[in-house]
C-alpha cells in the first residue's frame, strides 16, 4: 500500500485542502456513532448505580442486546443486566 | 451512592462521544461499549475526585483512554484485530450514505499507531484543544501536535490522497455505486 500511490511522496506536509478532506470524514465518522445516542445499557447502568434494585422495570435488557447485537449472544450484557442478584456492578470498577 | 442529577447528566452527555472515541480507539464496538461501561464504573468510584466546575467530559475521556492503555497491553493481539463488528453496526444505522467511504477510513484509522490515532480523534474530531488533548493523554501539547501531523499524513498516504479526484465526494459516489448500496 506504500507504492500504489507514487504521485504523492512528498515530505509529510499536506496540503490544506487534504487536511480539509481528511478531516471531514473524520468528523463524519466519529459523529455516526455520536448521532447514536445513548444507549439503553448506559442509562439503566447509571440508573442501577445511583439506585440498587430501584429500577429493573426500566432495565430493558432485551432492547439493549437487539440494539447492540444483530443476531450475537452478549455475554457481556449481564455484567449489567443481572436480572436478579444485581449484587454490586460497581465491583467491576473498583480496584 | 447519590450523584447530584447534574454530575449524572453530564455523564450520560458524555456517552455520546466516548463511545465514538472507544470505536475510534478499539476498532470493535462490542468492546467499545465494555470500555465505556468500565469508565462509567470507574468514574462513578471515583466521583468524588472529580471537580465541580471542570470539564467533566474532558476527565471520562482521561479515564477511558488509560484503561484502553492498559487492556491494549494486555491484549495487543485482539486489539489489532478489527473484523466487521464495526461493519456491522453502521448496517443497522439508517442514515448511512457513505457506508463504504467510513469503512476505507476506519480501515485506514486502524493502521495508525495508537498515540496518533489518540491524538488525531481527540483534536480532530472530539473537540478538544492541543492543550486538553495533551492533558488526557498525559503528555506536552507539542508532542500532541506532532502526533497528528503523522498521523494526517499517514492517514493520506493510506488513503491515497492525491487530489480531488482521488477523494472526497466524487470518489465516495463511485464507491458506493461500484458497491451497488448507493443513495443519495
Amino acid at each position: 500500500m506504500h507504492t500504489d500511490s507514487p504521485t504523492r511522496r512528498t515530505a509529510g506536509r499536506l496540503s490544506r485542502e487534504d487536511q480539509r478532506r481528511l478531516g471531514d470524514i473524520l468528523q463524519r465518522v466519529y459523529d455516526d456513532v455520536v448521532h447514536q445516542g445513548v444507549p439503553d445499557r448506559f442509562r439503566a447502568l447509571l440508573n442501577e448505580l445511583e439506585e440498587p434494585g430501584k429500577n429493573e422495570q426500566h432495565s430493558a435488557p432485551s432492547r439493549a442486546e437487539a440494539h447492540m447485537a444483530p443476531g450475537g449472544e452478549k455475554p457481556e450484557s449481564d455484567q449489567v443486566f443481572e436480572p436478579e442478584g444485581a449484587s454490586d456492578p460497581r465491583s467491576k470498577g473498583q480496584h | 451512592m447519590t450523584m447530584r442529577p447534574s454530575v449524572r447528566e453530564a455523564m450520560l452527555g458524555a456517552v455520546p462521544s466516548l463511545r465514538a472515541f472507544a470505536i475510534s480507539l478499539c476498532g470493535n464496538v462490542d468492546r467499545a461499549d465494555d470500555l465505556v461501561q468500565e469508565t462509567l464504573l470507574r468514574a462513578m468510584a471515583n466521583i468524588t475526585s472529580f471537580q465541580p466546575g471542570t470539564n467533566m467530559s474532558a476527565w471520562l475521556f482521561t479515564i477511558l483512554r488509560n484503561l484502553f492503555r492498559s487492556e491494549y497491553r494486555k491484549r495487543r493481539r485482539e486489539v489489532e484485530d478489527t473484523d466487521g463488528t464495526y461493519a456491522e453496526s453502521l448496517k443497522s444505522h439508517p442514515e448511512q450514505h457513505s457506508r463504504v467511504e467510513f469503512e476505507e477510513f476506519r480501515a485506514a484509522l486502524a493502521k495508525l499507531p495508537p498515540d496518533q490515532r489518540e491524538a488525531l480523534i481527540l483534536v480532530g474530531a472530539s473537540g478538544f484543544s492541543y492543550e486538553e488533548a495533551a492533558a488526557i493523554c498525559d503528555c506536552a501539547v507539542g508532542t500532541i501536535k506532532s502526533r497528528v501531523n503523522r498521523a494526517r499524513t499517514r492517514l493520506s498516504e493510506l488513503l491515497s490522497i492525491d487530489g480531488a479526484d482521488d477523494f472526497g465526494p466524487d470518489h465516495t459516489t463511485r464507491a458506493i455505486l461500484s458497491a451497488g448500496g448507493g443513495r443519495s
